[in-house]
């Protein structure tokens, strides 16, 4: 898989992450009827939501990165 | 020939001055480590801050002042360097790095800043990976500005550094292997160069919305609560991004002449940068002279009992010489930066001076933000509190202040502060 394949799914990835974590592992929107509003649906939804985060940057030292070297093709 | 070359910006040596600057940051880190031993150990009660209501305190204190200030120093680095490298804004490139590694040194201490406010820094990092909201605004600041803008800003910073490092790396010496770790095989091939501006492009159009997200964010964890008079309004946000943008600009106008100082770059870190930068201050500081006299209007005219009670407080009651102080330091630079403007000259001690005080007032109006609603204009019947910081507290504000000098002071001995020329070494970047 070439560098920019993989940056973009990774930015993919990321972005994913963010949403999932949003809106569906953390603590539910809306009025807090029940004790169920308080805590995340999956335990370490927040954490998941900053690794979608670093993961979107990270993309780009991987982009620049992978592969290294002189004379490499752009890929 | 080239390879007795100096580093360039005065790298690698280590003259009186910096032995200073290094010693006195390292006295005051060593006091606030101290005085945050004496928190740790017998706990918050050593610091100013009480309960709000039944102790009749404040329950953030300096520590979530310096917190949204140093946020707000971080927001305008990075957001000066990404736009001066979208918009190829060439007078003022020499101040892109330094203003990258004031955003990362920022957000450091913006963070430490909130370690310090919590009882259990320990137990709080881990319910907030694990419990916290990401609707929340309180995990949008607290989280997201320092796990994903710090990283975006780290990014950001290592890969515009590679190049530099790239041509350092070929020199031997100590920090040879350093530069050829940061240079990570970049050979400045155009392939590599076109990756750059790309990657360059992006990660800028990705990091200004998540800035002003970020930054608006903050605003939005006093805006968002209407149970606290003085908080809750629209403006907290724009504000905020735009009291961000003065007091680092601010920053950024004082590192720039002491670079120049230091460094005698007076070439590079021209008058025309600084007039440049003189000119976004007084842009910004009318901006904000204006959202000031709107939300005194509003207040004044419309407010509440509670909302009354927390303006007279800032008017004219105990906090009103901060207040008045804080529009002095913000009208006198705008005043003094119109007349320099209109006059046609640049003056850089006075620039300087201007930098000086919208920051002493970016300090006090972040402290008439989060204070006097905690402790003015109860809604439910309890008596008007009161707060002072405490000598604790101070120590450990100082001491960061201190940590940030010195990270900086340690980074340009490591790297060159200022981008490295073309032709440096004979090399091609």
């Amino acid at each position: 898989m070439n560098r920019t394949a993989i940056a973009i799914w990774m930015v993919v990835a990321g972005f994913s992450l963010q949403f999932f974590a949003y809106f569906r592992w953390a603590a539910p929107l809306g009025a807090p009827t029940s004790p169920a509003f308080s805590d995340p649906r999956i335990p370490y939804a927040p954490a998941a939501f900053i690794f979608g985060v670093m993961l979107v940057f990270l993309s780009a030292v991987v982009y620049e990165l992978q592969g290294g070297g002189e004379g490499e093709s752009d890929g | 020939m080239n390879e007795k070359k100096r580093l360039p910006f005065g790298m690698g040596r280590l003259g009186t001055k910096w032995w200073v600057l290094v010693g006195v940051s390292l006295t005051l880190v060593t006091r606030g480590i101290i005085a945050y031993s004496q928190q740790a150990s017998e706990g918050e009660v050593v610091t100013g801050m009480r309960d709000i209501g039944p102790m009749g305190g404040a329950a953030w204190g300096l520590y979530i002042v310096f917190v949204v200030y140093f946020v707000g120093i971080s927001f305008t680095g990075i957001c000066l360097a990404s736009l001066i490298r979208l918009l190829n804004l060439k007078v003022l490139r020499p101040i892109v790095r330094p203003a990258e590694v004031m955003t990362v040194i920022a957000l450091i201490l913006g963070a430490l800043a909130i370690l310090a406010d919590v009882g259990q820094p320990g137990r709080a990092f881990l319910m907030l990976l694990k419990y916290a909201r990401p609707q929340s605004p309180f995990f949008g600041t607290f989280a997201m500005v320092i796990s994903g803008y710090l990283f975006g800003s780290l990014v950001y910073l290592y890969l515009h550094g590679r190049p530099d490092a790239a041509v350092l790396a070929k020199r031997p010496g100590l920090l040879q292997r350093f530069h050829r770790w940061w240079a990570a095989g970049y050979g400045d091939t155009p392939p590599e160069r076109a990756r750059r501006v790309r990657s360059s492009f992006w990660l800028s159009v990705a990091l200004l919305p998540l800035l002003i997200t970020a930054t608006s964010t903050l605003g939005f964890v006093f805006g968002l609560q209407g149970g606290r008079p003085g908080w809750f309004g629209s403006l907290q946000a724009p504000g905020f991004v735009v009291m961000a943008g003065l007091s680092g600009v601010g920053v950024l106008i004082l590192i720039a002449a002491g670079l120049r100082q230091a460094l005698g770059e007076k070439e590079r870190l021209n008058l025309e940068l600084f007039r440049w930068l003189a000119d976004f201050l007084l842009v910004l500081l009318a901006g904000y002279l204006y959202f000031l006299v709107v939300e005194w209007l509003t207040n004044s005219y419309a407010a509440g009992p509670s909302e009354s009670l927390v303006s007279q407080a800032i008017l004219a009651g105990e906090n009103a010489w901060i207040f008045w102080g804080s529009v002095a330091f913000l009208t006198l630079p705008a005043f003094l930066l119109l007349l320099q403007r209109l006059r046609g000259r640049v003056s850089l001690p006075l620039i300087v001076a201007c930098g000086v005080m919208v920051n002493l007032a970016a300090i006090a109006k972040r402290f008439l933000i989060v204070v006097p609603s905690q402790t003015h204009g109860m809604l439910l019947p309890y008596s008007t509190g009161s707060y002072t910081p405490s000598l604790v507290e101070w120590e450990i504000v100082i001491g960061l202040v201190g940590l940030g000098g010195l990270l900086f002071a340690l980074f340009v001995k490591g790297f060159p502060i200022l981008e490295l020329d073309r032709d440096y070494l004979g090399g091609t970047k």
